[in-house]
């Protein structure tokens, strides 16, 4: 992920998202913003096992089955742009 | 000068000769039309507004006029011209002055990318603007209508205007464009409004025109901080209903209503952000304009 291409902001836990790569906005719901923030403080391509893992340190991770919701998420990241396919 | 210094005679005289200068705001339109609706209708909509010199500075140069062809006679058409191309397809020439307001909307909304262009009505009370973008029907014009005859300021019906620097709504005062019912629902709730004639069968339905209050006019060059954005939903016989909208959603509505975000790239991004940031959101559900305004009254009370 190209960290400069994405500028963000978040009001009460909901999250919008510019993609300057694609030119889109897309609105994250509290996992899918919690997953971008921890990707984006990462300075290397983390696994899905270390975003989990990283949500929990930052107690954002509330689900019974982590690893499905977060592959579901980084698939939609991936569908929109906001990953690239080399992260997984 | 401001246009009503100008009789109905020289209005028509300029119109049809070297055009009229009309300043809305912060732009200026060169208008031209030998047609007697459009000149009629400048001159009951745009009484108050100011008319520069014959020399100055246009930002767009637009005509209304019928085609040289034989609908000029047979169910007579007329064109929208900007800068002598014409970009619409004729309506008929009943729809002139209604077609000049959209032609002028659509030039805005083309060309003014030194602001980000939200389609939505804005109105001021104590330096603070009230944002109702909306879908076509949602009853953002109504609503307009409804509080600036009750003392709200218009800064627009249609285009907001937000300075990229600032975020501010800069104000461009214009006719209200109602559309079927809210005609006559404006009718009787503002007896004393300006409403042009309606004009029927338009590709919106009927639609009539209510002026602008003078002193929204006057005081067009006073800018409003963002501070409330509503989505409004107009439904019979509903109780007034405001209930909170997250910011994020606000946002992308916001974002998804503005004619030139695209334009702007992360700029406007961040210019939303801002204005988001300082506003409170809601939407708002109203059957009656009285309890819409004791509404949007209160909140202007409390902030």
């Amino acid at each position: 992920m190209d960290h400069d291409a994405i500028v963000w902001r978040e009001w009460d836990g909901e999250f919008v998202v510019r993609n300057e790569r694609t030119g889109s906005t897309h609105l994250l719901g509290p996992l899918a913003g919690a997953v971008l923030q921890v990707i984006l403080g990462a300075d290397r391509t983390l696994s899905s096992a270390e975003i989990i893992s990283g949500l929990r340190d930052q107690a954002a991770l509330d689900t019974a089955d982590p690893e499905t919701e977060i592959e579901a998420v980084l698939s939609e990241f991936q569908r929109l742009g906001l990953v690239d396919s080399e992260r997984r | 000068m401001i246009l009503a210094d100008l009789s109905s005679r020289d209005l028509t005289r300029t119109l049809a000769d070297g055009g009229l200068r009309l300043r809305t705001g912060p732009v200026v339109s060169r208008i031209r039309s030998g047609l007697p609706g459009v000149a009629h209708g400048i001159g009951l909509h745009y009484a108050d507004h100011t008319v520069e010199g014959a020399d100055g500075f246009a930002d767009f140069d637009v005509r209304i006029a019928p085609p040289r062809s034989t609908r000029r006679w047979i169910r007579p058409q007329v064109y929208f011209y900007f800068e002598g191309a014409s970009p619409f397809l004729p309506l008929p020439a009943n729809q002139a002055f209604a077609m000049l307001e959209w032609g002028l909307n659509w030039c805005v909304s083309k060309h003014c990318h030194q602001y980000l262009i939200v389609h939505s009505a804005a109105v001021e009370r104590g330096g603070s603007a009230l944002l109702f973008p909306g879908e076509p029907g949602a009853g953002k014009s109504t609503l307009c209508a409804g509080l600036v005859s009750r003392g709200w300021r218009l800064l627009s019906d249609e285009l907001t205007l937000l300075d990229l620097a600032t975020g501010a709504v800069v104000a461009m005062p214009r006719p209200i464009s109602l559309k079927n019912e809210s005609i006559g629902a404006i009718g009787r709730f503002a007896p004393r409004a300006t409403l042009g004639p309606p004009v029927h069968d338009t590709v919106k339905g009927s639609v009539a025109h209510m002026k602008a209050p003078a002193d929204s006019v006057r005081r067009a060059s006073e800018v409003a901080r963002p501070r409330w954005v509503v989505l409004p939903h107009f439904e019979r016989g509903a109780a007034p209903h405001l209930a909170p909208l997250s910011r994020a959603r606000a946002f992308m509505h916001l974002a998804d209503h503005a004619f030139n975000y695209d334009v702007h790239g992360r700029r406007g991004f961040e210019l939303l952000a801002e204005v988001i940031s300082g506003t409170d959101c809601f939407e708002f559900r109203y059957g009656a304009l009285e309890d819409a305004v004791a509404v949007f009254d209160d909140l202007a009370r409390r902030a």
